[in-house]
């Protein structure tokens, strides 16, 4: 037996003793994922039919127009040869025994594929004349049960944007895709990075995407999440703030619609002067099922660490479940924190103001949702640590498009609770 | 319409606000080109009167008409209303957060354009128009970008109104308390831009305390609310009978 197939049957054997995510788990609780076998190989699709097995080419990285992509090193390791496994595993920790490791240990089991970037610095270039590296990485399903890998490393001083879109072709017909997909991104010494992350799943889709970063010193890590909601969706980012100075910004902008979706945001701050700011803004319709966690932890040491939670939710109709839940865990004594967490219905007064000039309800409706989830969006990802990453993806149309589309749906679902 | 009725037409309009009637009965005629200045004291139902003619769900008319031109207001919803001509300013206008002025108000006349069967105004000609209105009435061309009354001052938030009234060019236009706020050469732009748009056949009601800005706006009458009725109509000598005296002489008086 080669190593990898030794590889994954540790880790299905992990999984067999130890069993799948438990439903007494605090993270879980409100929205249990479904069972084991259907994040495996054999897992049976939703639908049987004769069309084409999804067959998209994985993960694709793209520069963004005329942007400079220098210092950037791809490699497509293929996971069931034992040499590329080990490449693509290389130095990433095992999925260990906490409330979400048995997705960890499917991936293990599962993975096939994975993708590592590498971004250099520009030789003989300070930190501050760094030019920023654009990236455009995009996913598209292979098969309808997967399990796929980023590695994203940039060196110190790299500046860079990411634009991450998970795009899904309509299938001929309703298969649901499962996947069950990690990234891990490490940022060195200084390095920055602004990380827009689109994820709009098929309605049938059971989506678990996984983001774990560890950030050095002075690194600066911004993530925005546009997602839209599935019959299962988990958005799960652990931050690891080890470096002094380091800072984290997280925005989930939460399109639920009428199905569920999960965000959890775990943020560990275990340094002086670091910074983590988290915001959701969740948007129901009257069946929606939401949940935000925001779990941080300011560990001993950590002086003049400093936290922000703000989770928001508003039902667009009726009386969607919405669990917001700001924590947080302070081992020190010199650090600030705020947090909390607001649900409530789109505000009347600029709803009628509107109104007043001319906009029918719909209309309304929209520019207000849009409007929210723009400025949501911008003081995640500002352009003032960096280039404007949002407005060429805003200008694209997919954040109109998508609200337009809740608010039909709104305006057909029976409101109830 | 013939030219000699009026624009506005209402008719023993009662509004209720929750549980209490704050309209009793109002009845006031509003030519085309006119305008009327409504005084009253606080709690006499002026704000009342706007917010029912604009069509807020929490203002109730429990009786009486009100005409614009050939539409009948009162059966249409808000946004119908405003795009039959009808343009309130708000004492307080509301912030709309993260919705950029120029966006906001571009999409209004664009709605309203639409309704008066013209072509969309496209972005690069809006804001051309936009910021050419905005440097007349003394607004930075820096609060086109911004979100929309976000972070403004409160003589910034009048002004927007302003933009927002000269932009749309309205029918009727019920100011409500344009003034309060305002710098003298807020007071001064109100004038001037309420001059221009008369000359164009914009009738106003314009709402205000303010007897210096209500000589300059050359009325053509004026009316003092009280306890929700028509308790008076005059001439601009009511203003200033009223600025002499205060409202509680001017009812013993009337």
């Amino acid at each position: 037996m080669d190593s990898a197939r030794a590889d994954i049957l540790a880790a299905e054997s992990h999984l067999q003793a130890h069993g799948w995510v438990s439903r007494r788990s605090e993270a879980f609780r409100h929205l249990p994922p479904p069972a084991l076998a259907q994040w495996l190989e054999g897992a049976s699709p939703d639908a049987h039919c004769g069309a084409p097995v999804l067959s998209g080419t994985g993960w694709t990285l793209n520069p963004v127009g005329n942007a400079p992509a220098t210092g950037v090193h791809a490699r497509w390791l293929d996971a069931l040869e034992p040499a590329q496994r080990a490449e693509l595993f290389a130095d990433l920790p095992a999925p260990g025994e906490g409330d979400a490791a048995p997705f960890g240990w499917a991936h293990r089991a599962l993975c096939r594929q994975g993708l590592r970037v590498r971004v250099s610095a520009v030789p003989g270039k300070s930190a501050n004349e760094q030019a920023p590296v654009w990236l455009h990485l995009r996913h598209q399903p292979r098969a309808a049960v997967e399990a796929p890998l980023l590695v994203l490393e940039l060196h110190e001083g790299v500046r860079c944007v990411l634009i991450e879109t998970h795009e899904r072709e309509p299938a001929q017909c309703d298969v649901g895709l499962a996947q069950n997909l990690h990234a891990h991104v490490r940022l060195a010494r200084g390095a920055r990075l602004q990380h827009l992350r689109v994820v709009a799943p098929g309605e049938r889709d059971r989506i678990a995407h996984f983001v774990h970063a560890t950030l050095a010193q002075d690194a600066h890590y911004a993530q925005a999440l546009a997602a839209t909601g599935s019959s299962y969706h988990l958005q799960r980012t652990q931050v690891q703030l080890q470096g002094a100075g380091a800072q984290a910004r997280s925005a989930g902008l939460l399109l639920t619609g009428a199905h569920t979706l999960d965000q959890q945001v775990f943020s560990r701050l275990d340094a002086a002067r670091t910074r983590s700011q988290v915001e959701v803004l969740a948007l129901g319709n009257a069946s929606a099922r939401t949940v935000a966690n925001a779990y941080t932890r300011i560990g001993a040491g950590s002086d003049d660490a400093s936290v922000h939670q703000r989770l928001s939710g508003i039902a667009l109709d009726g009386e969607p479940r919405m669990v917001l839940r700001p924590h947080l865990e302070i081992l020190h004594d010199q650090v600030q924190a705020v947090h909390g967490a607001t649900w409530g219905r789109l505000p009347e007064d600029a709803l009628f103001y509107a109104r007043q000039r001319g906009l029918d309800d719909t209309a309304a409706r929209a520019l207000i949702i849009e409007g929210m989830a723009r400025a949501l969006l911008e003081r995640c990802l500002d352009g003032s640590d960096g280039p404007d990453v949002l407005t060429p993806w805003l200008d694209g149309g997919w954040l109109t498009q998508t609200i337009a589309g809740h608010l039909t749906l709104a305006a057909q679902e029976p409101t109830h609770g | 319409m013939t030219s000699s009725s009026p624009l506005l037409q209402v008719r023993d309009l009662r509004v209720d606000v929750g549980e209490r009637t704050v309209l009793r009965s109002v009845s006031l005629d509003v030519p085309a080109g006119s305008l009327m200045v409504l005084m009253g004291a606080n709690g006499s139902g002026k704000s009342t009167l706007g917010m029912a003619l604009a069509g807020h769900p929490n203002y109730r008319v429990v009786a009486g008409s009100a005409r614009l031109g050939d539409v009948d207001l009162l059966g249409l919803p808000a946004h119908e209303r405003a795009r039959a001509g009808l343009f309130v300013s708000f004492q307080s206008p509301p912030d709309v957060p993260g919705v950029k002025n120029n966006l906001f108000i571009r999409t209004a006349l664009n709605a309203v354009r639409e309704a008066r069967g013209l072509e969309p105004q496209d972005a690069f000609d809006f804001l051309s128009s936009a910021k050419q209105e905005a440097r007349a009435l003394g607004l930075g061309e820096a609060m086109l970008g911004r979100p929309v009354n976000e972070g403004f001052s409160g003589g910034e938030r009048k002004r927007n109104e302003l933009l927002q009234l000269s932009l749309l060019q309205p029918r009727l236009a019920l100011l409500d308390e344009i003034d309060s706020g305002m710098d003298v050469d807020g007071v001064r732009a109100v004038v001037e831009l309420v001059a221009r748009l008369r000359a164009k056949g914009t009738a106003f009601i314009v709402i205000s305390h303010y007897l210096q800005m209500i000589e300059q706006l050359q009325p053509d009458a004026v009316l003092r609310l009280d306890q929700g009725c028509i308790a008076e109509t005059g001439s601009v000598e009511l203003a200033r009978g009223i600025a002499r005296t205060g409202f509680a002489r001017a009812a013993v008086e009337a």
